[in-house]
């Protein structure tokens, strides 16, 4: 006997999301795209219809473009190094290896714990004169001299190394979840077949990661590319920001250092279209059963 | 389900070894956070540095407590991070049910429309989400706060729900309505005990959103007694004078009783995640 | 176990809907960027002994770092509701009063005297004949060096910006013969706003001017490019990867003894050195601060002052109590326990009060003498501005400044010149054009 499922039903469970989402979101977002338009001083009140100017303005500034380069080696360094050290993390931690859960809640740690946390952790282990991780260099005679952690030309390499840390145990919760509704039954038939542990991996282990790895990887693409904290923090106080001015900082800057809400509201829409056209190519390309 | 263990050799050898170098590499900063903030201040700033405290000192510890308000951000952050679990859960099973289990027209359309909200940069709206707040009257409120987070969590809890509903098999169910059961029965007795787990999952990791965030906490919130502790670290952070024993004893102290938690719950974490997984 | 959870976090959240605070009295809103626990303390003190006066008025303080308290501001103007005081930076204050969103200060002015406070003083944020903004306490910019190394090493104060860079070099110590240096000449910080504040002093102090009277940057002139070349020399003995250092990083490089001289030190430093250093250094006799240098186009020193103004905003709900505030914060007893919260780097607003016996005998004063009378140095000869002022003009004819030091163009530069090893010439000419944009695109400029 089939059950009707009345549409109306339907539509009453998801309209206490959709009605706060709508309230919260539709205003300031609608407000973001609007001010685009307009020039506007952020500490005056009064804006100034500019019709396109912003965006014209945008695509003719070639910090945005350095920006755009940053943004995309962080976003494409963290979420490689997240996903090869999560899936390498979680197949670790399926292996019925004593004290697992114990394991398991610590390789947890730096995602549950505030950014602000995160960053002077690392600032500080960081940190070129007093920090222990050159004096362990140094001591290991690994490098003859303290390197600039927050310098020049390392700040990108520790921005990408504390985004890492903080953020590949969600991967690993992801993948490991994944890992252990895998039939065992598919690794005998392997094995049987002569498969070694590599090709195991390839053939039965990633292609069952596949769906979860999709998701993963879109999430943490829209999260890294738009993150604003960690770079942020981690400047605060001493580093050298013009090599980690990624988008998010740099359409931060421009709205609340330059002063110019208009601007950086038309930055912030041209990001957000980057990741719209960006998603929808990747759905295309690997389109799975996930329907989100 | 894992394969029984084979210690043996040089397999054993190396998984070892990655286990070890995993846990180091995850868990040493945590370890020496928590030995700089029993050192006195003036071992802190040693060259060559030292990793054990020449002797164990509370007093950056008392000193957080009796120079800061740490007490009030702990219990702050605690009380809306719990506040935005239960709005967001509230809203989210039933709106994730209905994505699932119901077929109306903008069903689709609304599952994708919601993954937008993500990439909009949240610090562009900020400013225009302070106003509508203050137009609310939820300006330095908690309230405030809480409708926020749950407006930033829903998407991700929806997205993770739906997967969890999704991995119920439809039979369960109408099995349930075949005997007699009505259709909130049926949910009440046979949907949510199995998806129980995603559903402590969702609300773990909207707690750890709403737990972690800085912006929306630093810009709707002004009154002291108010502040959740992301602001409270950062503030002392910020100050001219750093006390950097007092903030590693702070951050030591946000992390001890949410590791606790943790190691209790963590289990429903990857059970959450994995039911999920089943489909597909 | 669950389900006791969850009906828990109801719980918590109904509660956390019911917690707004209640608001039954005149609610003064007071934003400052003194974020120290003993400081807040001390404002906290001053709050309730002005409310214990005044029943029925509360005072709301919050205390922020400057970035986040822009931010704030920004957004209560946006939202018509801006707090009643708010410390502000002496440019963004000129900038606010210009477009009318500030209230005048003269009622304070007046129960201070006019007289009484230091010319210097006055000269932040005045506007025609009323005084837009009152600077809560003035800390200058120090150069402070190490006594005992300087003895040790015949170094002597130096006069130009070559007998500095010659000094830096002098100081740099390999104490331990390994072939590296253990202690560096100087230190500085390489974050955005302490690179203004070097390039406004320096220029300043090199004869030259970063804006003319039409608004045209002076990037390209001889004075900023000199004052290139003696950054680049400079940082030659700056421990490397200075550019990531921030101010406080320098502090910790001093009192950690990994630098001999600071060029960008504050009386702030003093408290940090007694709290930090070894205890048989932390004293004026090992860390004792110099008269800064000027450069070859220059005759005489600025040193930046730190003086951030209390501004009265228009629209703010309650600015009358506002005003008895802030003349109540003035008072002596009030103003005193302030103060001595950060005595060194507090340099009292009022000749009233720098002459005032109990402040002159508040220990650390007594122990710091040498570091207020540097202070008292550029203050009295009015060799001390704000950020990026070189003209006191400058704070009424170029509200642009803000932007101009939140751009980051200038410190840009200096990376250019300094690490990317781009000849001056080049990366000041990149400099000016991207800072005749930007004056362009805000209409300062035809």
């Amino acid at each position: 006997m089939a059950r009707e499922r009345s549409a109306r039903t339907g539509w009453l469970l998801v309209l206490p999301a959709l009605a706060l989402l709508c309230a919260l979101t539709l205003y300031p977002v609608g407000y973001g795209i609007w001010i685009s338009f307009f020039d506007k001083h952020s500490f005056f009140p009064g804006e100034r219809f500019v019709a396109a100017a912003n965006y014209l303005a945008v695509f003719a500034d070639e910090e945005f473009w350095r920006a755009v380069r940053l943004g995309l080696v962080y976003s494409i360094s963290t979420i490689a190094l997240q996903l090869g050290l999560g899936v390498g993390a979680a197949l670790l931690l399926n292996e019925a290896l004593p004290g697992r859960n114990v394991l398991r809640a610590i390789v947890v740690f730096p995602y549950v714990i505030p950014t602000v946390v995160a960053v002077i952790i690392w600032k500080w282990l960081l940190n070129s004169q007093f920090g222990l991780v050159n004096y362990a260099l140094e001591t290991a005679r690994l490098v003859d001299e303290p390197i600039s952690w927050m310098g020049r030309d390392w700040i990108m390499v520790s921005l990408i190394l504390v985004s890492v840390w903080q953020f590949f145990p969600f991967v690993v919760i992801a993948v490991l979840a994944r890992l252990q509704t895998i039939p065992p039954e598919l690794y005998e038939a392997a094995t049987v077949d002569g498969a070694s542990a590599f090709r195991r991996f390839l053939h039965v282990t990633l292609p069952q990661l596949a769906s979860v790895l999709f998701v993963v990887v879109l999430l943490r693409s829209i999260w890294m590319f738009t993150k604003f904290d960690t770079p942020w923090l981690l400047i605060q106080g001493g580093g050298a920001e013009t090599y980690i001015r990624t988008l998010p900082i740099y359409t931060y800057m421009r709205a609340f250092a330059y002063y110019e809400a208009g601007r950086g509201s038309a930055m912030a829409v041209v990001m957000f279209l980057m990741l719209v056209v960006a998603a929808a190519l990747y759905f295309r390309l690997w389109r799975r059963e996930e329907s989100l | 389900m894992t394969r029984a263990l084979r210690l043996g050799g040089w397999r054993g050898a190396l998984l070892l070894a990655g286990v070890a170098a995993l846990l180091f590499f995850t868990a040493f900063p945590f370890a020496w956070m928590i030995a700089t903030a029993f050192k006195a201040p003036r071992e802190i700033f040693v060259s060559p540095p030292t990793f054990f405290p020449s002797e164990l000192t509370l007093e950056n510890v008392s000193r957080l407590f009796a120079q800061t308000r740490f007490a009030t951000y702990l219990a702050n952050s605690v009380l809306v991070a719990s506040g935005t679990v239960a709005l967001t859960l509230a809203i989210a099973t039933p709106g994730a049910y209905s994505l699932t289990r119901f077929r109306y027209r903008g069903r689709e359309t609304i599952s994708a429309t919601i993954l937008f909200v993500y990439m909009f940069a949240p610090i562009m709206i900020i400013i225009p989400f302070y106003v509508l707040m203050r137009t609310l009257g939820l300006a330095n409120t908690h309230l405030g706060l809480v409708l926020a987070y749950t407006t930033f969590c829903l998407p991700f809890a929806l997205w993770l729900l739906r997967t969890f509903f999704q991995s119920i098999p439809l039979e369960l169910e109408e099995a349930a309505l075949t005997d007699g059961a009505s259709r909130a029965q049926s949910v009440r007795y046979v949907v949510l005990p199995l998806a129980l787990p995603g559903v402590v999952a969702t609300g773990i990791f909207t707690f750890i959103l709403a737990w972690n965030d800085y912006i929306f906490a630093r810009v709707l919130i002004s009154a002291d007694e108010l502040k959740t502790l992301p602001v409270g670290i950062a503030d002392l952070y910020n100050a001219s004078v750093v006390d950097w024993g007092m903030i590693m004893s702070a951050g030591m102290l946000v992390l001890l009783p949410v590791l606790a938690v943790f190691v209790v719950v963590q289990r429903y974490m990857v059970a959450g995640w994995g039911s999920g997984g089943i489909k597909g | 176990m669950v389900r006791t959870a969850l009906a828990a976090s109801l719980v918590a959240f109904a509660a956390a809907a019911l917690s707004p605070p209640a608001q039954a009295q005149k609610v003064i809103r007071v934003w400052h960027t003194e974020t120290q626990p003993n400081s807040q303390a001390a404002m906290k003190n001053i709050a309730a002994r002005f409310e214990a006066k005044h029943p029925g008025v509360k005072v709301e303080l919050e205390a922020l770092a400057w970035t986040d308290l822009e931010g704030k501001i920004m957004a209560s103007l946006a939202a018509g509701t801006p707090p009643e005081l708010s410390h502000g930076q002496p440019i963004t204050c000129t900038a606010l009063q210009s477009k009318g969103l500030l209230l005048p200060l003269d009622d304070v002015v007046k129960a201070l005297g006019e007289a009484n406070i230091f010319d210097q003083i006055k000269r932040v944020c005045r506007v025609g004949n009323s005084q837009y903004g009152l600077v809560h306490a003035a800390g200058t910019s120090l150069l402070i060096y190490r006594k005992d190394l300087a003895q040790k090493h015949g170094v002597k104060p130096p006069k130009t910006w070559a007998d500095l860079v010659a000094a830096a070099k002098a100081l740099t110590l390999d104490t331990n013969n390994d072939g590296k240096p253990d202690i560096y000449g100087i230190t500085l910080p390489g974050d955005n706003l302490f690179i203004n504040i070097l390039l406004g002093e320096l220029i300043a102090s090199n004869g030259g001017i970063l804006f003319d009277k039409q608004n045209r940057p002076q990037l390209t002139a001889k004075q900023m490019i000199e004052t290139l070349d003696f950054i680049k020399e400079l940082v030659r003995y700056a421990p490397p990867g200075w550019e990531g250092h921030g101010y406080r990083e320098t502090f910790t490089n001093l009192y950690g003894q990994k630098a001999a001289m600071m060029f960008q030190g504050y009386g702030r430093g003093a408290s940090l050195i007694e709290q930090n250093a070894p205890k048989e250094m932390a004293s004026s006799d090992y860390f004792d601060v110099w008269v800064k240098p000027h450069g070859p186009s220059g005759k005489a020193p600025t040193a930046q002052v730190d003086e951030e103004p209390w501004m009265l905003f228009k629209g703010a709900k309650n600015p009358k109590e506002a005003v008895e505030f802030l003349k109540f914060f003035y008072q002596k007893e009030n103003y005193l326990e302030y103060i001595q919260t950060v005595p060194i780097h507090f340099f009292p607003i009022t000749k009233s009060m720098r002459a005032d016996r109990d402040y002159q005998s508040t220990p650390m004063i007594q122990r710091w003498k040498g570091w207020l009378e540097a202070q008292e140095y550029y203050l009295s000869r009015d060799q001390g501005r704000p950020t990026l002022v070189v003209n006191w003009e400058d704070m009424n004819t170029k509200p642009y400044l803000m932007e101009v030091l939140g751009s980051g163009i200038l410190r840009d530069m200096v990376m250019d010149a300094v690490l990317e090893g781009k000849p001056p010439k080049d990366a000041t000419a990149r400099a000016q054009k991207r800072l005749e944009d930007l004056l362009r695109s805000k209409g300062y400029l035809k």
